[in-house]
């Protein structure tokens, strides 16, 4: 088993986008070593030759594509009705670039 | 009889031959919720205005004696990770307090082109993620057979309002056995269909190689219906089955004599014995009806709680980035930058459930374990597909217990691991992508339900109908109501 400390999870947490108090890290790490300690009973499967399962329903192996044709899609009203904030019919963010 | 306690098909022969109308139908049921809601917390919002409105349109369409839907006046709930144009989507999460869907399920649409009413949506663990309904922000369901018990989950709203007579139909979602597990513990009907049977598109995802929508029900005809009305081809969702289904009312009444059951009694050595006693008797109950009992090997189970919880929430994490605070739910209020407004609402918006996912599945998706663990476990998920396969050779159907146990008392696992073990009996049916049923087969000595679970191969569903169908007929515990809900 991977050595999993608080680091990991703190860096862990970043790529998935949530911000974590240092208790918060503390918890998750104990729960993911009880998790990942269980989840190490795959080792036991003898998976030499065997591939990844990609497809689970046998009678659609391909997914199929859709007409690559323009089609009504949801009005901007509705959307922006949805957003948190917003601007001259734009969804508002707090600034990306640095001006200057 | 009271108008609660019939099946979907009297209400709607009922309701056709002029003996009650729907609006009195939609009236009896919020009068129902009123009178039950404040014990049982199945609900997280009414649709009472579109219900009323429906049943309004139903009426005058029945005095004008145009055509009516196969679901006519038929009250039912939807799981609130459904979305129903107009309607609060919260998912049982905080993130979504305040998002009012933009369009229809397309399970919604079914349902409502055969003039079923929505009543409202039901209490789910968030994101569907959970077997008590206990992780959602909002209220813990009780579960109707005994109020200090959870109702199972994560579609445990859905199961509660059934069991307690609301609605005889409400839509739940199985990842690792969120229709089942509850079904079980509440005593009713939970029924997820083969992956891809029933349409996808306005669902919240969760797993997204896994998840299915199916029904919560009173009885295997009811379920049958809804599965009729609910399983079509639908080409929003690209792994939705491009076929005709066969009809489920008429098949299931075939006869079961010279059917086969195949039963893992190796994979079930550790249940308890009163539940192992339970399960020998409706084994028994099967031979009786003329089927055949075989052994088959399935301890390649053992491993499936671990691969679900590598598959899942590696599944989980990519499907639930979209949630980052910018177009739609919660944005968190202190968020000074871009990538404050990402990771606050993220840490705000999310319970430690969904964290504890996310987290988890970002770990066995990154750099340097993705092998180990992401690809390891869909190998052994492979050979889980083929044990399935060769045990479906011996036979028609394979019957387990759906829940290792029944319900449990509100706060008492609080141990993540010891609830995913919760679902180490419906897992399989889900990473294999079969059709699979709970349905009612005895009660405990003090009263709390048991569930026995039937799984077909991929599009097997007639003959797990067939085989539930004559188990139901056989046994009749489907009968037997809650005391506090008559």
């Amino acid at each position: 088993m991977p050595q999993i400390t608080k680091e990991t999870v703190g860096y862990i947490a970043k790529l998935a986008r949530i911000a974590c108090s240092e208790e918060q890290k503390e918890k998750i790490l104990h729960d993911m070593k009880e998790i990942l300690s269980y989840i190490e009973l795959l080792n036991e499967v003898d998976t030499e030759g065997v591939e990844p399962c990609n497809i689970v329903l046998d009678c659609l192996t391909q997914t199929p594509l859709a007409d690559d044709v323009c089609g009504p899609c949801m009005p901007k009203e509705t959307f922006l009705k949805l957003a948190p904030d917003q601007i001259a019919g734009m969804v508002r963010v707090p600034e990306v670039l640095k001006q200057g | 009889m009271s108008l609660h306690t019939l099946s979907m098909h009297d209400i709607t022969s009922r309701f056709q031959k002029g003996e009650v109308s729907a609006t009195e139908i939609v009236k009896h049921t919020f009068a129902r919720i009123e009178k039950f809601e404040p014990s049982l917390d199945a609900f997280l919002s009414l649709c009472k205005e579109r219900a009323l409105e429906k049943a309004e349109k139903l009426d005058l369409k029945k005095k004008q004696n145009q055509p009516l839907g196969r679901l006519a006046a038929v009250p039912i709930a939807i799981k609130d990770n459904i979305n129903v144009e107009g309607e609060i989507t919260t998912c049982g999460s905080k993130f979504l307090t305040n998002f009012r869907a933009p369009f229809n399920a397309t399970v919604i649409d079914l349902l409502e082109k055969e003039d079923a009413i929505i009543i409202g949506k039901t209490n789910c663990d968030e994101f569907a993620m959970g077997s008590s309904t206990e992780n959602s922000a909002f209220k813990k369901t009780k579960n109707p057979w005994k109020l200090s018990c959870a109702p199972g989950g994560s579609s445990g709203g859905s199961a509660a309002a059934v069991a307690a007579r609301i609605v005889p139909l409400a839509l739940g979602s199985d990842t690792g056995g969120s229709i089942r597990q509850p079904g079980s513990l509440c005593g009713i009907i939970g029924f997820k269909p083969t992956y891809g049977w029933v349409s996808r598109y306005g669902l919240v995802a969760f797993g997204s190689s896994l998840d299915q929508i199916g029904p919560l029900t009173r009885s295997v005809a009811d379920a049958a219906l809804a599965m009729e009305v609910m399983g079509k081809h639908d080409k929003l969702d690209s792994t939705s089955i491009p076929k005709e289904r066969p009809p489920l009312l008429s098949e299931m009444k075939k006869p079961v004599a010279g059917m086969t059951i195949g039963v893992p009694w190796q994979f079930l050595e550790d249940l308890e014995p009163e539940y192992k006693k339970s399960f020998e008797e409706s084994i028994k109950v099967c031979k009786s009806l003329g089927m055949k009992v075989v052994d088959v090997d399935l301890s390649i189970l053992k491993y499936s709680v671990a691969i679900y919880y590598i598959v899942a929430t590696a599944e989980a994490s990519t499907n639930l980035a979209r949630f980052d605070g910018v177009r739609y739910g919660v944005r968190s209020k202190v968020a000074k930058t871009l990538d404050e407004v990402y990771d606050l609402s993220r840490q705000d918006g999310f319970g430690p459930e969904v964290k504890r996912r996310i987290i988890l599945g970002t770990f066995v998706l990154s750099s340097g374990y993705q092998d180990a663990y992401y690809r390891k476990a869909q190998k052994v998920r492979s050979l889980v597909i083929k044990k399935y396969k060769e045990a479906f050779e011996k036979c028609d159907l394979i019957a387990t217990p759906t829940s290792p146990f029944s319900a449990f008392e509100l706060g008492s696992i609080k141990d993540p691991l010891q609830m995913y073990l919760a679902d180490i009996y419906t897992i399989g049916a889900d990473l294999a992508g079969l059709p699979a049923m709970s349905l009612p087969s005895g009660f405990t000595q003090d009263g709390r339900p048991i569930g026995l679970q039937l799984t077909g191969p991929q599009l097997g569903e007639p003959t797990v109908f067939q085989g539930a169908a004559a188990f139901e007929d056989a046994t009749q515990f489907y009968k037997k109501i809650p005391e506090l809900f008559v």
